[in-house]
């Protein structure tokens, strides 16, 4: 029992030597893709996933980059930090990636980034919009989204502007970086742009029942023209419904949380006259001639489309990887870095991509959609005119 | 850390002494090899192994001594975790992160060791608190009141903006944590509760599991064994929460939920309860068993063809895995019982070969 106890061990050890050993790559450039599979974050990740192993197929197809094949080398995070810290420093050690990108939530990317950076090479985040991020982690964490601050300053703008909304009650969870950050930057925006809070509120992330916030919102002498609802993906649909059936009628702002099928199959018609800001409209129909011609390649690898704007991120992130590694005329990590910080006018499916001097957030446009008749609808591309500092 | 108590015992001191030493030895050339050859990786895992077998042997003498089945030590993980990491962050840091803080712990910056030991005294004082009303409790219902518990500090670091940052990232925490002094803990914790469960404390626990009644009426204080054994169990497990904070460095509320409450008892289970060589060796199985599924899901070449990655396969694998352990081995892979090293050295011949128990 224990001498089998001791060959299973060293058989194990064994194994895992063998697991670490490099396999040589030759004339492949190597990215490290780390997306969260499985767990709570994979509904956002697994999209983002397929969308930049479509762009690397497509990369690969056209001839590569400087002769060589991109090959992605992927590890699925599991939504858990300790796993994503080993599959990072396995992609810096043993792979020897030239850049890392992927995650759609700060805690995920703050796992891996420090990783990534201590062994000089960059990490770009695909979705992770937080504008602080790129603070936490010193030159080597690049934001491929635009960051909260950014999506809230055009919320707010085109509620002022185009919705004329004098007045915003506002919702929001306080259980996310996310949500917080994202209330946070349309307050300040709102109120900069002579707009009044009349009542600010909260919830915890995965509340059920919004009865004593909408007593309380419902029983406010002056009626809010406007509901900012800053939620996550798996409430927003809960949320909507409730404030609907309720007898609210007002147009609900939100962000790129409320990005999801989810909104519409919950809310069914409570989802009508909500607007919120994203990265870009996958639509077959409306969307721009980029989104139209990544949905048919989506389509045709995977047989269905993209599921949200998430897919199209993970695209324009390689896209945006090789484009640096094409400029920087070799797959040297350094020369990679230089080059992605100088990337200027990338065009992508979710916007152009722009580096400024010293800010590694892109300056990209904001799409802001309205729901109408079930479907997610353009309202207007906002470039906003101030944004909040992070 | 703690002192040796000689006791008068049937075998002589060195002949006692050679299993503990041998496996020590055995341990620090692991260790000392890791430490100048093995890459990153190879050390991440095996730092990895270090803390939860603190985590676990902790749990142990809470669970598997004193038959208190906790579901809520990973409260005191968090607890141990959110004190050391707040003690340690750097002051420029926490200017920044966290401005709400009382000015003389802002300007404060400790170094790893007492922001550790303040971080366990600290879980060890809530514990204290908790344990003396919970400890009370008998079988299912403190398995419920420690889950409580978990939840009760999970809504705490949610809500205590001021300190946690509520739900959001705790960032920049130093990477204190390195192969040596989480090892040392991590002997530290083995030989602490190795030693008290050999000792007329351990046997009371036990008496106190196996027969309340009994226990009672031989003298023994139920109540005082297991709160003992609560809070030496809470001061660990805090002190490898401290150890987790510097290793990952960045974290949330949610890190410290019933997701890693239930890898640790998996853990336990799966190496069996009672035993600490069996806690020792259910980590060593769970972290290297997952971490090989793992990088198997990922694809690989059989030559003929190259099989696709399919993710998630490694957690229904482990799963798999632990159904069977359970169905043939119903009391976890070492049954209660102890790895005798002793008995496998002088099997061996030779003292100076053997797999130690930790």
């Amino acid at each position: 029992m224990k001498t089998r106890l001791a060959i299973v061990l060293v058989a194990a050890v064994a194994l895992l030597a063998a697991g670490c050993g490099g396999k040589g790559g030759g004339n492949a450039i190597k990215i490290g893709m780390l997306y969260n599979m499985t767990g709570a974050q994979a509904s956002l990740d697994a999209p983002s996933a397929n969308g930049a192993k479509l762009a690397a197929k497509e990369l690969n197809a056209a001839g590569g980059v400087l002769g060589k094949k991109i090959e992605l080398v992927a590890f699925d995070g599991k939504t858990d930090a300790a796993t994503i810290g080993n599959s990072a420093t396995q992609l810096a050690q043993t792979d020897k990636v030239v850049a890392m990108f992927g995650f759609s939530d700060s805690d995920m990317t703050m796992a891996a980034a420090p990783i990534a950076a201590k062994a000089g090479v960059v990490f770009v985040t695909s979705g992770a919009t937080s504008p602080k991020l790129p603070d936490q982690v010193p030159e080597y964490l690049y934001l491929a989204c635009f960051g909260d601050n950014v999506q809230a300053a055009a919320a707010a703008e085109y509620s002022v502007n185009a919705l004329q909304a004098k007045s915003v009650y506002l919702l929001i969870d306080k259980g996310m970086e996310y949500t917080l950050l994202l209330g946070k930057y349309f307050k300040e925006r709102f109120v900069e742009l002579g707009g009044k809070v009349v009542l600010e509120d909260n919830y915890q992330t995965g509340d059920k029942d919004f009865s004593a916030q909408l007593t309380k919102l419902k029983g406010l002498k002056a009626k809010p023209d406007l509901l900012f609802i800053s939620s996550g993906p798996d409430d927003v649909g809960t949320i909507v419904k409730q404030v609907r059936d309720s007898g609210l009628t007002q147009p609900i702002m939100g962000g790129d949380g409320y990005d999801t099928p989810l909104l519409v199959e919950v809310a069914g018609a409570g989802a009508e006259n909500v607007y919120f800001t994203t990265h870009s409209l996958i639509d077959a129909d409306l969307g721009t001639d980029a989104v139209k011609k990544f949905i048919t390649a989506y389509q045709a690898e995977y047989k269905n489309a993209p599921e949200n704007a998430f897919a199209g991120l993970g695209y324009d992130t390689v896209k945006l990887l090789a484009d640096a590694i094409k400029r920087a005329g070799s797959a040297d990590p350094k020369a990679i870095r230089t080059a992605l910080q100088a990337t200027k006018g990338l065009a992508g499916v979710t916007g152009e991509i722009s580096y400024q001097e010293g800010s590694r957030i892109p300056q990209k446009g904001v799409t802001v959609i309205l729901v109408k008749d079930g479907k997610f609808t353009l309202a207007q591309e906002v470039v906003p005119q101030k944004v909040p500092t992070p | 850390m703690q002192p040796e108590s000689p006791r008068g015992g049937s075998p002589s001191l060195p002949s006692r002494l050679a299993g503990p030493a041998v496996s020590l030895a055995l341990l620090a050339i692991i260790l000392a090899i890791a430490s100048f050859f093995a890459g990153d990786y190879l050390q991440r895992i095996l730092i990895i192994i270090g803390i939860n077998t603190i985590l676990v042997v902790s749990l142990n003498l809470s669970n598997g001594f004193t038959g208190v089945f906790s579901l809520g030590h990973v409260g005191f993980m968090a607890i141990g975790a959110y004190t050391a990491a707040v003690l340690t962050l750097p002051v420029s840091l926490k200017v920044v992160n966290l401005p709400s803080l009382p000015h003389w712990l802002q300007q404060l910056a400790l170094p790893f060791l007492p922001a550790t030991l303040i971080a366990g005294l600290l879980a060890m004082l809530v514990a204290f608190l908790v344990g003396l009303s919970l400890m009370r409790l008998k079988g299912a219902y403190i398995s419920v009141a420690t889950l409580g518990f978990l939840v009760i500090v999970q809504v705490i670091l949610v809500n205590w903006d001021q300190v946690t940052r509520g739900a959001r990232t705790f960032a920049g925490v130093p990477p204190h944590s390195t192969l040596w002094n989480v090892w040392i803990w991590a002997v530290v914790a083995v030989y602490i509760v190795w030693r008290l469960g050999a000792s007329a404390f351990g046997r009371d626990m036990r008496a106190a599991r196996d027969n309340e009644v009994a226990a009672l009426s031989l003298g023994i204080s139920v109540l005082r064994s297991r709160l003992l054994a609560f809070c030496l169990s809470a001061f660990l497990t805090g002190v490898a929460g401290s150890l987790w904070a510097h290793f990952i460095t960045s974290f949330s509320p949610k890190s410290f939920y019933f997701t890693q409450a239930f890898n640790i008892i998996t853990m336990l289970v799966i190496g069996g309860l009672g035993s600490v060589s069996g806690s020792v060796i259910g980590v060593f199985f769970i972290t290297v068993l997952s971490e090989l599924l793992r990088n198997a899901e990922r694809g690989f070449d059989l030559g003929v063809f190259r099989l696709p990655p399919i993710y998630g396969a490694s957690q229904i694998l482990m799963a798999v895995l632990f159904v069977l352990v359970i169905v043939f081995r119903p009391a976890g892979l070492l049954g209660g019982r102890e790895i005798d090293v002793r008995a496998i050295l002088r099997r061996l011949g030779a003292p100076r070969r053997g797999k130690g128990a930790a």
